[in-house]
């Protein structure tokens, strides 16, 4: 430990400033409250401050942050990056633990580049609380004090500042800027720890059940009556996320200048309070009413992140229980309301995350230009594109799995692939018109280029399929993401290699059934059968198959050797309980089931945070899933 | 590709709105760059009838405006109720707590208004109250930012998007001080974002011009109002200001 | 002479609000002559019913989006004088910002966008950006963004203010902001003397139109006044007592109009910079003046036509006063101040100030708690009206020979000149709002 006096320490800070090659910051006084903000001078600097409005989190994942730059009008598209090096003084600790946590996320398989960016351009100097904040039990969470995560951590102790070094960052910073320090002496440290020591006491609240309980007791209230008191009050203004440490989530929008030449794909704070949270282009919305929200944020920091990751996602610091108009947020109340009245208990949740292995990759987020090579049209509203990706390199994916179709200007939209893998470097997407991406999509012409960013998600695991009889259940656009399968399967090089095929497909009328051509080509492989149905047929429209929703295909089939059989389920959400009711009265057991999910997917990598079921990421662990690992889900199929 | 015929009115305004479109300074080149202009009766002589996207700004008052308004929707390809008066009545409506002829009577006394139809007035609507509206650009004035955004998407054919969440979103990512901390009441957790919060970032309460986005729960409502001290009839007198139009809608 | 006239310009264009210009001749006897205020009514007055007393300056903002700055103003001052309210220092001079920003921006949009276009023989300014006043038309959109800039750096919005509020400001710029404001007023003082330079060159498109007419303003003697002064006729003097301005500013309806027409001393009477400067010019800025001598305008200009030059000559002063109002507050050092403290009291108020098209007067009326009972505003416009219609009636004589296309030309520019703000002037009257 090093220490220097209070009047050194100004003069450390002002040397830091005077160098050109930092920005620093610090926390400084916004009229009653506290904020991290630029420091002209040593004077603004306020260690003394009991909470800031924004954590810190602002610099690493900026409010608003520009992700790529595009001209239209030349087609080029340019990363941002952020050059700029910065200091950043006086984070308390429940806000390095926060950034720690932070960490753990966005490095998580994907390794998020602007993010890894600022984070290595940052040198964080860490202070210990001096004043309490009210609303704040970071002594409850263990977030008080902590021995990682800083380059440097001062403590204030009066006339004097200890300095403990984190790192050799630190370390090379004192020594440049503060030539005056010197080795603390044993009772300066000894005040540094009576100091933390006394800490705890200064909280006026505490926890009635630590942390690492947390988890416990919320998967077994999920349907506490505190969920629908509490959420009547909620005004669905999501401030309680947007001052979090420990939030993270985005939406990415793209933003085009007045003369529709330049323009700019931003990402920027969102939150699961918000009621377009989980919207889809269609108009549908995943997580609907208010107590789901707000429960979701609670279970999100108690039981999902912890799954996961092991960690609590909250370090008790009060910001949103300041932020909180009608004072619902307060994670201390919520908890201990819950073991206080744990006789109200009730609903039972178990969450597991699937396992999916995944080697780290880095992500910039800039799409692969790609060429439209053709274009059909299915329906009125849906069409089929051959897209070759410019660069020539094989594309390799698995049947299931989705890309991320861009569109400069417009946006991105998550598309199932719809052709079986061939190695080479194109496949095909075939697209429904719903959205602003989409509308633009069908306006496009042959050679017109796009963007794409993928594959993504656990797509079907065609091997494990390898020897068993398989029913293909498809509903509407279902149809699309199981062609790359069903075709890959029926390929004359791979058919022998599976048991009987049952393909059940079920439209709305005649006019949206997708493939006809190709499902003749089906009927005639060996050991397939095929029957379709549609929900009713116009008038004057020629239709010879059958009338009716797509489980009433399943008496007309004689099932054998059920006990071998694997179904594959793909449909708009209503469909999946009947027809999972049909296959159980088959015979055939959960864990032969697979579905494939829709959500609202943005950045398709688990960092945006819409397409959570209970924590369990569609774009990661899914979109495809086997029945027996989400069945138990609440939001799975509601 | 022909650049789309553009067109501007005004009806009962103040014209801030227009004057944001002055106000675009060096982008005002930019715009006649992706638009034709046909018709700006505040900064134009010529005139067109032959318009595709229509921008009106202003509430309907008397008979003679709904019928200009009706034959700019029979010209127009798209309609855009532009800022508060035209979307959701603004200030216009404040009226529409009295009868029309109390009001009339209240301004000019006993003189005798009858067959001039300048003085023709019923109860203010907006625009959607008279015609099928298209799209909206919220906000008193609009900002620039928006009415840029609106305009750019709608020449790329594409909808505009406009949030549909409150402005304690955009006013909590500035870092403001919240200003229920300073003692003000401010509507911005039930009205709709798009700002920047402008108002809270300048030391204001948010007086909802934008539109109320969904009448908040009584019970939301009522312990908020008792620590801050006020009745819910003074906080629906708030929302008069810009947002009369859901007391008629009740 | 023997000739058939049939005029009948609805909607004239190039003017904030809608008025008509009605002219009828036949067999060369002119039958009719009418400038229409055809806007809609909005009942302002009912508006401010009942309304709490913070809540007046955003309610009368709105009334016009051009001179929102100057209506929050009056709103402001009037509401200050009733319950006694002395505003600071630093108030004072921002508020001087203020208003100067807000002239600028509103007089750079008349000469640029609505006046000039007729001067260099087009329909609008869209034809210029191709043209080779191209160049000309870049150096008002500049000084117009400066202005605006300011006005958003003052009063956080240039259209309906957000800072002003009774007693002061909600928020105030850094004294680095100031700094660099005082910058680019220096810099684009340039840019103002060539756009008088440019103007100069088709000033001859000006018709040149006298009627002897009364001109009023407010005039002080510390300052060439806009924020404050005593009302001043060219006829009458000075007249001290403000809450009777009444006595001065008459007003009366008119069938053709929904806006009121006003007199004084003589028929009607002429509001605006015209008036300003024939009643205030000493107190203009030197560099100002220079502008002046430029266009060779002297106090007294009866030709209202030379009102869009009149507006040229007070931006260079609005800059002149910017800069030395900023100084001021640099010397003294910017503070934390929040508006001063006061109580409600029953009473009444009035404000007056020189917005960007004249006087405008602002009368309140409140009870024990702070609520509006009684409401008035003299808007600047309505008081031209009367003015704009004598002129026709006096000008159409002298152009009768010429082409009717002409003839609608030179009328509209006349009401151009005038730069109406026709919204505005539709609200009215003393009421008294019974409970």
């Amino acid at each position: 430990m090093k220490s220097l006096s209070k009047q050194d320490f100004l003069k450390f800070v002002n040397n830091l400033i005077a160098d050109d090659f930092f920005e620093v910051h610090g926390v400084k006084a916004k009229g009653k409250r506290f904020v991290f903000a630029p420091l002209d001078s040593a004077d603004e600097l306020r260690l003394d401050y009991d909470v800031t409005i924004l954590p810190p989190k602002k610099y690493f994942l900026p409010q608003y942050e520009t992700l790529l730059k595009y001209d239209l009008s030349k087609s080029t598209v340019a990363v941002e990056r952020e050059e700029k090096k910065r200091v950043i003084i006086g984070v308390h600790p429940y806000d390095l633990i926060a950034l720690q946590q932070m960490d753990k996320v966005y490095f998580d398989t994907y390794v998020d580049n602007f993010y890894r960016q600022r984070r290595e351009n940052t040198i964080i100097i860490g202070s210990d609380i001096l004043t309490v904040s009210e609303r704040s039990f970071a002594a409850s969470m263990n977030a008080h004090t902590v021995s990682s995560g800083y380059d440097l951590m001062v403590t204030d102790i009066g006339d004097t500042i200890v300095i403990d070094i984190g790192t050799e960052k630190g370390r090379d910073l004192l020594e440049k800027h503060a030539p005056m320090v010197r080795d603390a002496q044993e009772k300066e440290i000894k005040k540094v720890e009576k100091l933390r020591e006394s800490l705890p006491a200064k909280y006026k609240r505490s926890l009635k059940i630590e942390k690492e309980s947390w988890k416990k007791l919320l998967e077994k209230s999920y349907e506490h009556p505190i969920w629908k008191e509490l959420s009547e009050k909620c005004l669905q203004c999501s401030s309680c996320t947007m001052v979090c440490p420990t939030c993270y989530c985005f939406d990415v929008r793209d933003e085009v200048s007045l003369s529709t030449k330049e323009g700019t794909r931003i990402r920027t704070w969102d939150g699961c309070l918000l009621p377009d949270f989980t919207r889809i282009a269609s108009g549908e919305i995943f997580r609907k009413e208010k107590i789901d929200r707000f429960r979701h944020r609670f279970y999100r920091k108690g039981v999902y992140i912890p799954e996961r990751y092991n960690f609590v996602a909250c370090v008790g610091c009060g910001r949103c229980s300041i932020a909180c108009l009608p004072d619902i947020a307060d994670p201390l109340s919520v908890m201990n309301g819950l073991v206080e009245r744990k006789t109200e208990a009730g609903g039972e949740i178990v969450v597991e995350i699937p396992e999916t292995k995944k080697e780290i990759e880095e992500v910039s987020y800039v799409p692969r230009s790609a060429t439209i090579k053709r274009i059909e049209k299915l329906t009125e509203f849906e069409k089929l594109f051959e897209i070759e990706l410019d660069d020539g390199k094989p594309f390799y994916y698995e049947p299931g799995q989705f890309v991320e179709v861009s569109i400069l200007g417009v946006g991105e939209a998550p598309i199932s692939i719809s052709s079986p893998p061939t190695g080479g470097s194109s496949f095909e997407l075939v697209v429904r018109r719903v959205g602003n991406v989409t509308n633009k999509l069908h306006e496009l012409k042959v050679n017109d280029k796009i963007g794409i960013r993928g594959p993504f998600g656990r797509g079907f695991d065609a091997k494990a399929l390898e020897g068993r009889n398989l029913i293909f259940v498809a509903g509407g656009i279902g149809m699309v993401p199981m062609r790359s399968l069903i075709s890959f399967i029926l390929n004359d090089s791979n058919r022998d290699r599976y048991g009987m095929i049952t393909i059940l497909y079920g439209s709305k009328t005649p006019q949206e059934v997708l493939f006809r051509n190709e499902i003749e080509e089906w009927k005639k492989k060996k050991e397939v059968t095929v029957k379709l149905t549609v929900d009713k047929c116009p008038d004057g429209v020629c239709w010879n198959g059958c009338i009716g929703l797509v489980t009433s295909l399943f008496p007309q089939v004689r099932w054998r050797d059920v006990e071998n059989t694997v179904a594959i389920v793909i449909g708009p959400p209503i469909m999946y309980k009947f027809v999972i009711k049909c296959l159980h009265t088959m015979g055939v057991k959960d864990e032969n089931i697979y579905v494939s999910l829709e959500r609202r997917m943005k950045c398709g990598i688990g960092k945006c945070g819409h397409c959570q079921i209970n924590g369990v990421y569609v774009c990661k662990e899914g979109p495809v899933f086997n029945y027996s690992e989400i069945k138990d889900l609440p939001e799975a199929f509601e | 590709m022909n650049k789309p015929r553009v067109a501007f009115f005004d009806f009962a305004s103040c014209e801030g709105c227009e004057l944001q479109i002055a106000n675009l300074e060096e982008e005002i080149l930019d715009l006649i760059e992706i638009v034709e202009v046909v018709s700006f009766r505040e900064v134009m002589k010529e005139h067109s009838d032959d318009y595709d996207i229509a921008f009106v700004e202003g509430s309907i008052m008397r008979p003679m405006d709904e019928e200009r308004l009706k034959r700019i929707r029979s010209n127009a390809k798209i309609l855009v109720a532009f800022g508060a008066c035209a979307t959701i009545g603004g200030v216009n409506k404040i009226r529409n707590q009295w009868q029309p002829e109390e009001v009339l009577r209240d301004v000019y006394g006993d003189v005798d208004l009858k067959g001039n139809k300048f003085f023709d007035v019923f109860k203010t609507k907006a625009v959607d109250e008279v015609v099928k509206v298209d799209y909206y650009i919220y906000g008193c004035p609009p900002p620039r930012d928006e009415i840029k955004k609106v305009i750019t998407a709608l020449v790329m054919g594409k909808k505009p998007e406009i949030p549909n969440y409150p402005v304690c979103v955009e006013c909590k990512k500035n870092e403001n001080v919240c200003l229920f901390e300073l003692g003000k009441f401010c509507l911005g957790p039930i009205t709709r974002a798009g700002c920047n919060a402008i108002c809270p970032s300048n030391g204001r309460a948010c007086d909802g011009c934008r539109g109320i986005l969904s009448e908040p729960d009584t019970k939301c409502v009522e312990d908020i109002l008792k620590r801050y001290n006020l009745t819910y009839d003074e906080l629906k007198h708030r929302f008069t200001i810009f947002n009369y139009r859901r007391e008629e809608e009740r | 002479m023997s000739k058939d006239i049939s005029i009948n310009v609805e909607h004239v264009t190039r003017v904030e609000g809608h008025g008509n210009i009605v002219l009828n001749v036949k067999d060369g006897r002119i039958e009719k002559i009418e400038w229409q205020v055809s806007e809609a009514p909005r009942f302002f007055e009912a508006m401010l019913r009942g309304r709490n007393y913070w809540e007046l300056q955003p309610i009368t903002s709105r009334i016009c989006g051009i001179c929102s700055i100057g209506h929050s103003l009056a709103s402001l001052k009037a509401t200050e004088d009733a319950f006694g309210i002395e505003i600071s220092e630093q108030t004072y001079a921002l508020r001087h910002l203020a208003i100067n920003a807000e002239n600028m921006q509103s007089h750079i949009l008349h000469i640029g966008y609505l006046a000039a276009p007729d001067l260099f023989g087009v329909g609008s300014v869209f034809p210029l950006v191709n043209s080779h006043h191209r160049d000309a038309l870049l150096k008002i959109v500049k000084l117009h963004r400066l202005a605006n800039e300011m006005s958003d750096l003052i009063c956080g919005r240039t259209t309906h203010p957000l800072t002003l509020v009774v007693g002061g400001f909600s928020k105030i710029p850094s004294e680095r902001q100031l700094v660099e404001l005082k910058g680019q007023l220096n810099d684009n003082k340039g840019t103002l003397r060539e756009i008088a330079g440019a103007i100069k060159e088709v000033a001859d498109r000006l018709p040149d139109f006298s009627r002897e007419t009364e001109f009023i303003a407010l005039s002080s003697d510390k300052e060439y006044a806009l924020y404050e002064g005593v009302i001043t006729s060219t006829d009458t003097g000075k007249h001290i007592d403000y809450r009777n301005y009444r006595d001065v500013l008459q007003e009366y309806i008119v069938p053709q109009s929904t806006a009121k027409y006003a007199k004084h001393a003589r028929e009607s009477y002429m509001v605006g910079a015209l008036a300003r400067f024939n009643i205030n010019s000493r107190q203009l800025s030197s560099d100002a003046l220079e502008i002046a001598d430029l266009f060779e305008l002297k106090p007294i200009c009866y030709n209202p036509f030379m009102n869009t030059i009149a507006q040229i000559i007070e931006i260079m002063h609005n800059i002149d006063d910017s800069i030395d109002w900023i100084d001021f507050l640099l010397d003294r050092g910017l503070k934390d101040e929040k508006p001063v403290d006061f109580r409600v009291k029953e009473g009444r108020g009035v404000g007056l100030v020189e917005v960007p098209r004249g006087l405008l007067v602002h009368d309140y009326t409140f009870d024990e708690y702070g609520k509006c009972v009684k409401a008035n505003c003299i808007i600047p416009t309505n008081q031209n009206h009367g003015n704009i219609q004598k002129d026709m009636e006096a000008f159409v004589p002298q152009i009768l020979d010429k082409p009717e296309k002409e003839i609608e030309l030179n009328l509209e520019m006349l009401v151009r000149a005038y730069d109406p703000c026709i919204s505005c002037s539709t609200h009215y009257l003393n009421i008294e709002f019974i409970r």
